[in-house]
């Protein structure tokens, strides 16, 4: 019986100790400092820090913090705002700028001087910060900017995809290890050869760079490249031992893990592991706020990672983390509502979800059902059919806009063309109306469950989706059961692009697309011209439109430009191929007892650059 | 090929008697009556699951509004991600899992004695060669190989049940190999094979009826362990995308927020469907070994074929058995301990 | 004798290795696993000639640019010399780098979980046995029929509902300080004991019961074997034979069992990292197999089947070793 008594009482003690130490929120709760805990939703975090290799997960978000490039690209304003960059302009061949008289670019003069095919090529000056330094103290110049994109432009010793493609604009080739043709120029490298006058005082700080003769060829080298430390990467890499190395030994293996770089966090090795990175202010980053304080407000962020979103809400519900940088379902919002101190953020989204149709596919994968598919006034009648407002109600729970069949969000008003939208608009039952009398044109015949037939077979298709996309597929099928087309959930498996979109070997997809001045110029003609290969996955051929593309691409006059952007966008409505369902908001959520004055960005999380540029910390009893 | 099937067909046909006085005689068990009654239950539901349920679950235009707890409409209540009825998926999800199941055991039973079969009559190099298939099986993680193999040959319903027999074979054949063993020294398989008969039609004639009993046990047993697997996979999101099983709404609970919502009827109604169907089958399959199990219960006619084996068989079916059930879940301790 | 048999079954087991090594090789093959079609996806404004430069050079880096066998011949020859191969995970270290970060924590749960399952196992399936057919014994067989019903991971997420998320007993995730402060230290341990705790308790629920209804079969079936009737009659006092004969008799086939267990043990503890956020080798399969990494997926399956392998090969020794009464062959 003692016996008995002792056990159990040894239980009882056991057990109480275990409950009397920490959890894993007290942490936050303590902590008087100004650190922001943020929970981040992934499967693993990374534990190599190589920026150019950081592709999954919360590794581009890193990369991003300690390192810059050259600038940001403003989707507001359509202007790229200073990073390590301080300003640029096109130049004429002497070098003298190209802009007018309130310090905007002179497109009139570029296009005038540059329109000629004499030329293959438009100059640009770059003139960086004078105080820029690597978290190691040595300054940044344009060496280190030369030293990237040069590297990024010679594959046989970065041998990196994404470097390749960012500096594809650039007129800076090489072919096996060999330079071809420069296209950038420094003081220590060929500027003066070239004709550019480089005083030595700026030689740190100017430079100037060749890019193809489209507006757009800066873009991805101003805003996608990040910038490498030459000082660090120069001495160590080669062609034997390239700079994206799938197994990192010795210098290169302890370079990806002790990042030096130019941004405005630092990495702290120590106190990060595969389930938390801890990344610490640096006081000597060039960018300060207005009153020359630091830029952003908080010293540390501590990421925490979690596998699963649920738990993670839990950990902001209790108080564990700050904010959670992970976007939230809107079946969530009433779990907030009874919640104090919990700011949810809703910002309108940038992405548009849209249905793809397989228009043309290629022969072997033809058939009798796909064929429909092919006729413009099918497509029109099933695009009549989608009602947005619906799918916004059912799968968003109302947290989500109309898009445009322009594929252009309303907010870009520069680009925007309200007539893109045609006959989608107007009432939905006048729609549904048209579309059932346009595909009695074309598949009169129905069976008695109401769905038209084809040569006595169903008309059906499937829709390719993941797991998580079926109850957007099952409200379609709802919709496109009212005009007699019966669909189907087809899982797109973890290979999509392989198995099944590049084969043709499917009848319809959804397909997130997003579309801005920044990536107007590739993601055109990725989904509307190039087949093969590319985001145009229905193989759709609109010669017309093609050209329309081809000469928004290379059209040296902003206005121009941005008139055919807009023309662009009836006749993509109009080829009924990526019908847009809706653009969701993004949802998020943080907790306002330690920090407040959260900013709403759209198309980003709660946790963004504009928050921590304006968080301030609260303090009890305040 | 096709002589193969109509004996087997043939085999299965005339033991089909033997089989309804085999049941007969698990029902005359307290334990086997509670078993036969509640897979009886299971299958009523399952095949009457469209009168039963209130809702259809795949039909879209059947869903409410979203996270409502129990009432007398919705007697679990809806979930939270989708609106769909809970009661309704718990009934249909019935089918899938029964289905899996079941088919997966009957097929591992197929499987299990041809091979074991096979390699103990013919011996040689048919036998080293299954044997060592068998050891290097059941060697690799089972539920890893379950995982890599769905990705690489895809999610659907029936490329689910193949993988499972595919892996779920190996501890019935060595069981019935070890028993052919012992059979193929009967006076009667002898005497077959004096008066001339081909040792095809020994096979089957005179060994594979020696194991049918064996089959049924491995049968349940088996059923059961690949329910737990199938719950297990549909689980960790790597099921059927397409079909309501009780593991795939486990999953849904755990990614639609019931945790946090405290929605536990979500939880717990598929946690019980996967244990009913579980524990029924288990309980066929114990009962079977119990009236198998010298130790249990004095000799029967099959019994007397086992007396000479050294080896314990039903040790390796709950052998195997576990090995399904280790797919599903990490207590694979249970039951090993017979070893 | 012994000896001889010995080595048979050494080299057996190094057969079934290189047979597991096999198909882990060629079973990711089946379905595509070309790293470069599938990281580097063609970028918008890059030529086909740049694209077809991008493949070539990241093919070599995975060494996808030989042949099939030639490649299994580099496996091969890797694992000669410790390496697993390369993760397609960009710019990470060598598979066997990855595993061996999360090994230990993976260990500690499934160690912990044996022990614990094993003491608590026995101690029940003794007592049960010694009380055969009373309450004890009854309770353990419908415990035991009930648990063998009940998925792990169900009992896991009932756990992490109950104790974790409604009543906060345990934590209900794993803390991320856990590994990243890790030291030998009394706070640090202690921190681990505690975000183990539920995890541990779903996996052990299951295996207590199972090691003790087989404990209570084995301690059975010695009990009526002849030497202990033997000492019975010499005898003996009871709690004498209870411990010294009929406990380390019944043991032989309990140990033999855990080798066995050892591969089901981890490779089951996949879906119970899941669920609690653990550091393990389990999420780190499901991460690879979410990226099809492929490299990182053979990997641990290899080292899986190794440890299983390895395991069934010392009890079978011991087992030989031990038991007198096994004469060799009887085991295969």
């Amino acid at each position: 019986m003692h016996k008995k008594l002792f056990l159990v009482g040894l239980l009882a003690v056991f057990f109480f100790t275990l409950h009397a130490c920490s959890n894993p929120g007290r942490q936050r709760m303590e902590d008087e400092t100004n650190t922001l805990y943020v929970g981040y939703q992934a499967d693993s975090f990374p534990t190599s820090f190589m920026p150019w290799l950081s592709r999954e997960g919360i590794a581009p978000t890193v990369a991003s913090m300690m390192y810059n490039t050259l600038f940001a690209f403003d989707l507001d304003t359509g202007n790229f705002d200073p990073l390590i960059g301080k300003t640029w302009y096109y130049v004429d061949e002497a070098g003298e700028p190209l802009l007018t008289d309130d310090g905007e670019i002179d497109y009139e003069r570029l296009d005038e001087i540059y329109s000629c095919p004499s030329y293959d090529y438009l100059p640009v000056k770059v003139i960086l910060h004078d105080d820029v330094t690597w978290s190691d103290g040595t300054p940044l110049t344009v060496e280190d900017v030369y030293f990237s994109y040069d590297t990024g432009a010679n594959n046989a010793i970065s041998n990196h995809a994404g470097a390749l493609a960012w500096t594809a604009d650039l007129q800076h080739s090489y072919r096996d290890g060999v330079l071809r043709r420069q296209g950038i120029f420094t003081y220590d490298h060929g500027a003066a050869e070239q004709g550019y006058v480089i005083d030595e005082v700026d030689r740190d700080t100017v430079m100037y760079l060749h890019v193809d003769k489209i507006l757009g060829a800066v873009s991805s080298l101003f805003t996608s490249m990040l910038i490498l430390p030459s000082h660090i990467w120069e001495p160590i890499i080669s062609e034997d031992n390239p700079l994206n190395s799938a197994s990192p030994q010795g210098e290169l293996l302890f370079h990806y893990r002790n990042p030096v770089g130019s941004g405005p966090w630092t990495l702290d090795l120590d106190a990060s592991s595969g389930q938390q990175i801890v990344m610490h202010r640096r006081e000597d980053f060039h960018l300060k706020d207005d009153d020359e304080g630091p830029l952003y407000k908080v010293d540390t962020i501590r990421f925490l990672l979690f596998q699963e979103i649920n738990v993670a809400i839990y950990a902001l519900l209790k108080g564990h983390i700050d904010v959670l940088n992970s976007t939230v379902s809107a079946n969530y919002s009433r779990l907030f509502d009874t919640h104090d101190n919990i700011f949810v953020s809703e910002a309108p989204g940038t992405f548009a979800q849209t249905l793809v149709f397989n228009v043309n596919p290629v022969e072997s994968e033809r058939n009798p059902m796909r064929d429909l598919l092919s006729n413009e006034t099918v497509r029109r009648a099933m695009a009549l059919a989608v009602d947005q407002q619906f799918l916004i109600d059912m799968v968003l729970n109302g947290a989500g806009e109309e898009m445009s069949p322009g594929l252009m969000p309303s907010h870009m008003e520069d680009f925007y063309n309200p007539d893109a939208w045609g006959v989608i608009e107007g009432d939905y039952e006048a729609r549904l109306l048209e579309a059932n009398a346009l595909l009695d044109t074309v598949i009169p015949d129905r069976d008695t469950s109401g769905y038209r037939l084809l040569e006595g077979d169903r008309v059906g298709f499937d829709i390719l989706g993941h797991p998580g996309e079926q109850d957007l597929i099952s409200y379609l099928e709802v919709l496109f059961e009212r005009i007699g087309i019966e669909i189907d959930y087809a899982p797109k498996g973890s290979q999509p692009e392989r198995t099944y979109l590049y084969r043709s070997r499917f009848d319809m997809t959804l397909q997130t697309t997003i579309f801005s001045l920044q990536n107007i110029d590739i993601m055109y003609r990725a989904h509307f011209v190039t087949i093969g290969e590319t985001s145009n996955y229905g193989r759709l051929i609109d010669a017309d439109m093609n050209a329309q593309i081809a000469r928004m691409r290379s059209t040296l006059d902003l206005d121009e430009k941005y008139e055919l952007i807009k023309s662009i966008q009836p006749m993509i409505a109009e080829n009924y191929y990526k019908v847009p369902l809706y653009s969701a908001n993004v949802l998020s959520v943080a907790r306002t007892d330690r920090f407040d004055n959260w900013q709403v960005v759209p198309g980003a999380t709660v946790f963004n650059g504009e928050s921590l540029q304006n968080l301030r910390r609260v303090h009890e009893g305040e | 090929m096709k002589a193969v099937l109509k004996s087997i067909g043939r085999f299965f046909l005339k033991r089909f008697k033997g089989i309804r006085r085999f049941i007969k005689r698990v029902w005359a068990h307290r334990q086997g009556k509670i078993g036969l009654t509640m897979v009886t239950f299971l299958v009523i539901v399952a095949v009457f699951a469209p009168w039963i349920a209130p809702f259809d679950p795949y039909d879209v235009a059947e869903r409410t509004t979203k996270g409502l707890p129990p009432s007398t409409t919705h007697l679990l209540g809806t979930t939270i991600n989708t609106g769909q009825d809970i009661f309704s998926m718990l009934v249909y999800g019935t089918r899938v899992s029964l289905i899996v199941g079941v088919s997966s055991g009957v097929l591992i039973a197929i499987v299990g004695s041809v091979l074991g079969v096979m390699a103990g009559y013919i011996g040689g190099a048919v036998d080293s060669f299954i044997m060592r298939l068998v050891d290097v099986l059941l060697v690799i993680p089972t539920l890893p190989l379950v995982i890599v193999l769905t990705n690489v040959l895809g999610r659907d319903f029936w490329i689910i049940i193949l993988i499972f027999v595919a892996i779920g074979w190996t501890g019935l054949s060595r069981t019935i190999r070890s028993l052919v063993l012992v059979l193929k020294n009967s006076n009667y398989v002898k005497a077959a094979e004096l008066s001339g008969a081909s040792r095809f039609h020994i096979m089957i004639r005179h060994i594979l009826p020696g194991t049918s009993h064996l089959l049924i046990m491995s049968t349940a047993l088996s059923s059961a362990g690949i329910m737990v697997a199938e719950a297990g996979l549909s689980f960790l999101g790597l099921g059927d995308p397409t079909a309501i099983s009780w593991g795939k709404m486990l999953a849904d609970a755990q990614s639609g927020g019931a945790l946090l919502f405290g929605a536990w009827w979500w939880i717990i109604a598929p946690g019980i469907g996967i244990f009913m169907a579980v524990f029924a089958f288990m309980r066929i399959g114990i009962v079977v070994e119990e009236i198998l199990n010298p130790r249990m219960k004095q000799s029967s006619g099959v019994y007397k074929i086992f007396k000479n084996l050294n080896s314990s068989y039903v040790e390796d079916v709950f052998n195997s058995m576990d090995e399904h059930a280790q797919i599903g879940e990490a207590s694979s301790a249970k039951g090993g301990a017979h070893g | 004798m012994k000896k001889s048999y010995a080595i048979k079954r050494v080299l057996y087991s190094v057969f079934v290795f290189v047979i597991v090594m096999a198909l882990n090789f060629f079973i990711p093959r089946i379905g595509v696993a070309d790293p470069a079609e599938r990281y580097y996806p063609p970028q918008g404004n890059m030529t086909d000639a740049q694209y077809e430069i991008i493949k070539q050079l990241t093919r070599e880096q995975y060494g996808f640019d030989v042949s099939t066998p030639q490649q299994f011949l580099n496996y091969v020859g890797g694992l000669f010399q410790g390496d697993l191969g390369t993760s397609f995970r960009s710019g990470s270290p060598g598979v066997m780098e990855l595993i061996v970060d999360r090994l230990p924590w993976t260990l500690v749960l499934s160690v912990s979980t044996m022990l614990l399952g094993l003491i608590f196992g026995i101690m029940i399936g003794v007592i049960a046995a010694m009380k055969r057919g009373r309450w004890q014994d009854t309770t353990l067989l419908n415990a035991s029929t009930i648990m063998i019903a009940l998925p792990g991971f169900f009992i896991a997420l009932l756990l992490s509902f109950f104790l974790g998320f409604e009543l906060e007993i345990f934590p209900a995730y794993t803390d991320p300080n856990m590994v990243s402060d890790f030291g030998w230290n009394m706070t640090a341990i202690l921190r681990v004991i505690e975000n183990a705790a539920l995890p541990v308790l779903s996996m052990m629920v299951g295996s207590i019961v199972g090691y003790a209804q087989g404990t209570r079969n084995a301690v059975i079936a010695v009990t009526n074997e002849d030497f202990i009737l033997t000492a019975k009659a010499k005898g003996l006092r009871n709690t004498t034979i209870r411990y010294k004969h009929t406990l380390r008799n019944a043991m032989l086939p309990i140990v033999t069992s855990i080798g066995m267990s050892i591969s089901g043990l981890i490779g089951g503890q996949v879906v119970i990292e899941q669920i609690f956020n653990w550091n393990g080798m389990g999420t780190l399969f499901l991460e690879a197999n979410n990226m099809n990494d492929y490299p990182l997926m053979m990997g641990i399956m290899l080292l899986l089947s190794g440890f299983t392998i390895l395991a069934i090969l010392i009890t079978d020794l011991i087992y030989v070793l031990l038991d007198p009464r096994v004469t060799v062959g009887d085991r295969r």
